[in-house]
């Protein structure tokens, strides 16, 4: 009896501990799965820091004059910035006082949270990457995350150091946009992305004037309108699109910029005013 | 046989042990081998026989369909404008069948708030639920409100109703949302979650109340109906469509229809859906349909008729294709989506709106009045009691016909001699009386019918009035058993009396007598080959139409009853004379209708017209040349300028140069 017993010990122990499991209350579980993560975070974490330490190092294996050129050429690129800057100041105070005038309700202000990519985690069904920083940068959940071209994603999670975004390119994420030339707004939503594919979204509530082909793409812009995300941010490229078969809309895809997939810097915006966000 | 040699007291040993063979056990072999055989036939019946209604039985229990109903076809003018399209209604839904889990734990908690206060004021099991259901429905819509900024609440009945009827249908929490509130929410509601958005269409009127009685309205209908989805078997939940209630919308219902679409999915013990559906079809937009009206023309006439009571029908002499069919009043068609509003019914029955007139809808329809001696003068033409020259009869404004006495009521006084051409400018009514009366009423009434004047016209739409009333003796006789009187006949001279006949009738009238022909078969329908209409001819001489068509060019001039089209400068049109004729009739409880039918150019005619515009109230005077004629003159306007707008310009050498 006792012989039996030894051999069915595993598959007993595992009934019990699945028993345990089931019935342990819901808040105890989601406390165990965040400290399981922020346990192991230190790890991604360490690794990013070296990979930086890694590049650091080998940018002070180039010679002076490619960092005087370099130096150069960020120069320009700086005056380049500095003007559009201007402009946009200039713009954003025309757009103020258009607002005042039409007594439109302010948009929500962001703070610029820069953080470096520590952590890529992409299958066919998600596309995210975890940053760090969390809620030691006061980043909160739901922020949206931006790059120098575009949307990147939105933020999930929000851990003591790290948080998670999900990508513009996973499925779950769903976005109002403009496309350029049409003042309605429209959907655009993630797709399945298999590994190493380009990464692609659709966009769904075209209206039925807009026509865009691979060879004369659309481009598709942050309307703002959902209280998110700021308005004019790049999504991208709408290369087709097609009737639906309600005959009220179009549906269409979207081409993402290639790179979302091999970022290492993102800026997360973090809304000043959480309350007027939705 | 076994025979094991450990004691009996190894009770505690996996094997039974035997000690030496018992006969009496065969017999216990043979009953559990008849049990056994009685077991594997019963399965082989349930797996081989009946395995079909089996499985059948399974696939019903365990599956459901939904079917939705697909978008209407639009409805274009003759130049590929839209008229009637569909616009996305957009709003916020709860999938009630993915929130099993949430109704037991909301259930659940209920329960134990009971036991905590001592199960006073208990409620039973169904109840219990209900608060569940309304509870976490409203949990989820707080999430929209949050989102939207409102303060929307469930409506505790019209969720219980939707639980039990059509669980698998979406359950709308809040419907006729804005793009930007549809795109709020599309931003802030998890992809995933038990809200979702939701696109339906609603018909859209582009043209607000343009048509609108040629259009006509859809309603909600009936469930959606799928002749070639799969599942037919299968307990089916299916979303309302809309149904045609009036005009083309209810003509050519079935064509417009959308094709439906569905989804076939598993469905737990519970009720409650599992996995995604095992089959769907998107449901897909019906046919288009080309309408022969031209929408400037439509809003001309409707511009034209204004706040009046009236109807204006014009129509493509040639193919008999309808440009315009207008009637006021009317009312605004963008009011129908998405529901009508109990105000806005009781605004359009207080207006007498809902009935389109044109075309004798409800047995409506007027006496033609003056128009009818165009009619009259063809009889009288066909079988010689006519002579155009003839100028015997002296009007002196008075006549005595039986014991009565008639007067002339168009002039100011008498009209003096006349010939034909004159008394149909002028619009003598001692000329028609004198010879109406020498033509016969029974001719005439002959006359009538032979332009199909006692017929409907076929347009294609659902309420055109069945039957036109030409009164003869005969008719007279059987339906009110009187003898056909003088005056009788004086009166159907005059196209008084009886007789009614509708606009749209008119309008086919003018436009047979506009081609020299007899029949016109209107349309609404627009073919760009369609051919010319033929119909028998009228029957005139050269010289008889030249002196008929003569009149009706001296109608709309100077001297003429719508002398108003020459003198008023907005009225004219270069270059182009209409050939008229104006009517003024007395109906029902004194009121009046003035009339004007007309075709244009008088030579090689384009587009001919009939206007109805009626007084308001008893005793007020409406002259056909001063409320009808102008109606038509502004019509007929706008088609010559586009016309000319349309026209190709013809190269010139110094256009080049």
């Amino acid at each position: 009896m006792a012989k039996r017993f030894d051999q069915a010990r595993p598959f007993i122990t595992l009934g019990v501990v699945a028993i345990i499991w089931i019935a342990i209350p819901v808040a105890v579980k989601t406390f165990v799965r965040a400290s399981f993560f922020e346990l192991t975070a230190p790890v991604p974490v360490a690794e990013s820091y070296l990979r930086d330490l890694q590049a650091y190092w080998s940018l002070r294996m180039h010679s002076n004059n490619d960092l005087i050129e370099a130096g150069r050429d960020l120069a320009r690129v700086n005056a380049s910035y500095s003007l559009s800057v201007q402009q946009n100041s200039a713009l954003q105070a025309e757009n103020a006082r258009l607002e005042h005038i039409l007594n439109i309700p302010p948009r929500p202000d962001f703070r610029y949270e820069t953080a470096r990519v520590v952590e890529r985690d992409f299958s066919a069904w998600w596309q995210r990457i975890t940053i760090r920083k969390g809620n030691d940068a006061g980043i909160t959940v739901g922020s949206p995350v931006v790059w120098t071209e575009g949307v990147v994603g939105r933020v999930t999670e929000v851990h003591s150091y790290t948080s998670v975004v999900e990508l513009i390119s996973s499925p779950g994420v769903r976005i109002a946009g403009l496309i350029e030339g049409s003042p309605q707004p429209v959907s655009y939503q993630g797709g399945t992305n298999p590994t190493f594919s380009r990464p692609q979204g659709t966009v769904e509530f075209v209206p039925l004037q807009i026509i865009a082909e691979p060879s004369t793409p659309k481009r598709l812009v942050t309307s703002g309108l959902g209280g998110v995300f700021p308005p004019g941010l790049s999504l991208g490229q709408v290369i087709r699109v097609e009737p639906s078969t309600d005959g009220l809309f179009k549906t269409g895809e979207v081409e993402l910029d290639s790179r979302l997939s091999e970022l290492s810097e993102v800026t997360v915006l973090v809304p000043l005013k959480p309350e007027v966000l939705p | 046989m076994p025979n094991h040699s450990e004691s009996s007291d190894s009770s505690g040993h996996l094997i039974e042990e035997h000690v030496g063979f018992d006969p009496r056990i065969i017999s216990f072999y043979g009953i559990i081998g008849v049990m056994l055989l009685f077991l594997l036939a019963g399965t082989a019946y349930r797996q081989l026989v009946k395995s079909e209604a089996y499985g059948q039985s399974e696939h019903q229990q365990t599956q459901r369909r939904v079917l939705i109903p697909g978008p209407r076809g639009n409805i274009y003018d003759r130049y590929g404008r839209v008229l009637v399209s569909n616009e996305a209604k957009f709003s916020v839904v709860l999938y009630l069948d993915e929130l099993q889990k949430d109704f037991r734990a909301e259930s659940i908690r209920i329960r134990n708030n009971y036991r905590a206060l001592g199960d006073k004021d208990l409620p039973s099991t169904a109840e219990m639920e209900q608060i569940a259901h309304v509870t976490v429905a409203q949990h989820y819509l707080n999430i929209v409100n949050h989102v939207l900024r409102r303060h929307e609440t469930i409506n505790a009945k019209d969720l219980t109703l939707h639980f039990s009827r059509r669980l698998y249908m979406p359950y709308t929490l809040i419907d006729g949302l804005s793009r930007e509130d549809f795109v709020r929410l599309l931003e802030n509601i998890p992809v995933g979650s038990p809200i979702q958005l939701y696109t339906s269409n609603e018909r859209y009127y582009p043209y607000s109340g343009a048509a609108a009685h040629v259009l006509g309205y859809v309603g909600s209908g009936d469930n959606a109906i799928a002749e070639d989805e799969p599942g037919d078997d299968l307990k089916t939940f299916s979303m309302r469509g809309t149904i045609g209630r009036a005009g083309l919308e209810k003509q050519f219902d079935s064509l417009l229809q959308g094709n439906t679409g569905g989804s076939i999915f598993r469905v737990n013990p519970a009720g409650y859906k599992v996995n995604p559906p095992l089959e769907h079809h998107t449901p897909s937009q019906g046919e288009n349909l080309v309408t022969s009206i031209d929408i400037d023309l439509q809003r001309a006439a409707e511009y034209a008729i204004g706040e009046q009571i009236g109807s204006a029908v014009a129509i493509d002499v040639n193919t008999g294709e309808v440009l315009a069919l207008a009637d006021k009043p009317s009312y605004d068609l963008n009011q129908f989506s998405p529901k009508l509003t109990e105000a806005y019914a009781a605004q359009i029955t207080h207006d007498q709106a809902w009935i389109n007139v044109a075309i004798g809808e409800g047995g409506t329809g007027y006496p033609p009045g003056s128009t009818f001696k165009t009619l009259v003068t063809i009889a009288g033409l066909r079988r010689g009691t006519l002579n155009p020259n003839d100028t015997s009869i002296d009007c002196t404004g008075f006549i005595h016909i039986g014991n009565s006495l008639k007067s002339c009521d168009n002039g100011l006084g008498h009209h003096g001699s006349l010939n034909l051409s004159q008394a149909i400018a002028q619009s003598c009514d001692i000329y028609f009386y004198e010879h109406g009366m020498q033509i016969g009423a029974a001719a005439i009434a002959d006359e009538a019918r032979r332009f199909g004047l006692d017929k409907q016209t076929g347009i294609e739409l659902p309420t055109e009035r069945k039957k036109m009333l030409i009164p003869d003796p005969e008719w007279k006789k059987r339906v009110r058993g009187e003898p056909w009187t003088s005056g009788d006949t004086a009166n159907i001279a005059i196209g008084q009396g009886d007789i009614l006949v509708t606009p749209l009738a008119m309008a086919c009238y003018a436009a047979s007598l506009a081609r020299n022909e007899t029949i016109t078969h209107p349309t609404l329908i627009h073919k760009v080959d369609r051919a010319t209409q033929h119909s028998e001819p009228i029957g005139l001489t050269e010289a008889q139409r030249a002196v008929l068509i003569k009149g009706m060019e001296g109608c709309t001039q100077p001297g003429g009853t719508a002398s108003v089209l020459s003198n008023l400068e907005e009225l004219k049109i270069p270059g182009i004379q209409i050939a008229g004729k104006t009517g003024t009739a007395q109906f029902g409880n004194q009121l009046n209708v003035a009339w004007f039918i007309c075709f244009a150019p008088s030579i090689n005619p384009k587009i001919a017209m009939a206007v109805a515009i009626r007084s308001e109230k008893p005793g007020e005077n409406y002259a056909g040349g001063l409320y009808a004629a102008p109606v038509a003159a502004m019509v007929m306007k706008k088609y010559f300028e586009k016309e000319a707008a349309m026209a190709p310009r013809s190269l010139s050498v110094s256009s080049l140069r």
